[in-house]
């Protein structure tokens, strides 16, 4: 009996250690989105100014280094170390550059939790609702916890997020695929210079 | 007692396999630390952590092979339809905005999504989702009178009934029909067979299709669903430039495309 009470006493304790990594994230989560809510009320700002305070606001939670290299998918590691460089530093300012743009859209609409997951130990799905005048959009941010802590990141980063079930690193990966069957991949870089442009 | 033993040691592994993380990252920064000294070798550490946590995104975005038979057709296509976007529907919807306001715009608009109404209606009865037909029923009957004809949508702003998009590919999709291989159509854009299959149908409930002579129809001839239809695309567009906002992150267009339309899709059957 009071073997089951321990077993019962570990999952409870696991379970809330997971319970207490989805309150982290959904707190990390409503506090960015307030502190870009104030950015956004600041209406003394330009456009330009607004969008680079928030990407400025994000970048602790956003791991775009690992957008990058997950983009490739196999072909990451054909890179040498160069190109890894090169292209880690185009993605980057890539994704800086289209969320921005994405932004200017962006005029102080509500974000709502619907829900959190957490398939894995080290990955939680923040389910979220961006509501807009009488709609919703379901905006999905998938968090991973990277073994070793990174420098100004948060325990907690976002590696993808999904847009009405759109994935950005899904459909990046199936056009640079794509791409790379024909073309090489200095042309690829070539390509996300001239969109960084 | 034996037993107890073994479980508390069990739990001592356990907060003992907790504490050595914890020694460990401190270790891991230090080192990194004192690397950044020297500025190449930061990265490789960080490359050589991050390229432990790559290989577990292995399964998450394991693609399997896919056929893409149309592909060489698709991809003309894609480009067909990206220039109709650039050289009609782009600046005409442009052109739209000078002469007409943002309410005029959206009252067009819930005009058209009004007409709709009977394939969303059916299609949400075909997936069994009653409680969603109901909500497009009560939609219809306030937009059609109190909204003027549909050109207002009090049933969203005043009665908080929501719209509830269902069409024929997605009733397919929804009792279990695969897509099939991605075609590319003209005009329209991304599809596949199985939301091809999907568009007759729903031209059979849409009152501004035409191929024969209905009671429900609204219009004469072909020309004229046409006609409307472009109209109702250019001020969709005027409304908000999905596609131009979509194709900005595109590299290579048509797999951008469609894998974005295929998990779209995938997102809808699934709602």
């Amino acid at each position: 009996m009071k073997k089951l009470f321990l077993v019962f006493g570990l999952l409870f304790l696991t379970n809330n250690l997971f319970a207490n990594d989805q309150i982290k994230v959904q707190e990390l989560f409503v506090q960015k989105i307030e502190e870009v809510t104030t950015i956004v009320s600041d209406k003394g700002l330009s456009k330009q100014d607004r969008n680079s305070q928030i990407v400025k606001t994000l970048e602790p939670i956003f791991d775009f280094e690992i957008m990058a290299k997950l983009s490739l998918g196999k072909t990451w590691t054909k890179l040498t170390k160069e190109e890894k460089v090169k292209f880690i530093e185009l993605y980057v300012e890539r994704m800086k550059k289209s969320y921005s743009s994405k932004l200017d859209q962006y005029s102080g609409e509500k974000f709502e939790v619907v829900q959190l997951q957490q398939p894995k130990e080290n990955r939680i799905l923040l389910d979220t609702n961006l509501v807009a005048t009488e709609k919703r959009f379901d905006v999905k941010y998938k968090f991973y916890k990277p073994k070793y802590p990174k420098e100004n990141k948060n325990d907690w980063l976002i590696y993808d997020v999904e847009i009405l079930g759109v994935s950005i690193l899904k459909t990046d990966r199936a056009q640079f695929k794509e791409f790379l069957q024909t073309q090489t991949l200095s042309d690829l870089m070539a390509e996300l210079a001239k969109s960084n442009s | 007692m034996k037993k107890y033993l073994v479980i508390s040691l069990f739990i001592i592994l356990l907060f003992n396999g907790c504490s050595k993380k914890d020694i460990n990252t401190p270790n891991e920064t230090t080192k990194s630390s004192i690397q950044k000294a020297s500025n190449n070798s930061k990265l490789s550490t960080s490359q050589f952590n991050e390229d432990s946590d790559l290989s577990s995104f292995e399964d998450e975005f394991e693609v399997k092979k896919e056929s893409d038979p149309l592909r060489g057709y698709n991809r003309v296509m894609t480009n067909f339809n990206d220039g109709v976007y650039h050289y009609f529907f782009l600046p005409v919807s442009n052109g739209y905005k000078q002469i007409t306001n943002n309410a005029v715009r959206e009252s067009v608009g819930n005009f058209f999504s009004n007409l709709l109404f009977p394939v969303r209606f059916v299609n949400n009865i075909l997936q069994g989702k009653i409680e969603n037909a109901g909500e497009e029923l009560g939609r219809f009957l306030i937009n059609s009178t109190l909204g003027f004809v549909g050109f207002f949508d009090p049933a969203t702003s005043e009665f908080n009934l929501q719209e509830h998009p269902e069409d024929f590919g997605q009733t397919l999709g929804y009792w279990g029909f695969g897509a099939g291989p991605h075609i590319v159509l003209p005009f329209f854009g991304p599809s596949n067979v199985r939301d091809i299959l999907g568009k007759y149908p729903d031209s059979l409930l849409n009152p501004v299709d035409y191929y024969e002579q209905r009671d429900y129809n609204l219009l004469n001839n072909n020309f004229e669903s046409f006609a409307t239809k472009t109209y109702d695309k250019i001020n969709d567009t005027a409304l908000q430039d999905r596609y131009g906002i979509l194709k900005k992150d595109a590299i290579d267009l048509y797999p951008y495309l469609k894998k974005s339309y295929e998990q779209y899709r995938l997102q809808q059957i699934k709602e």
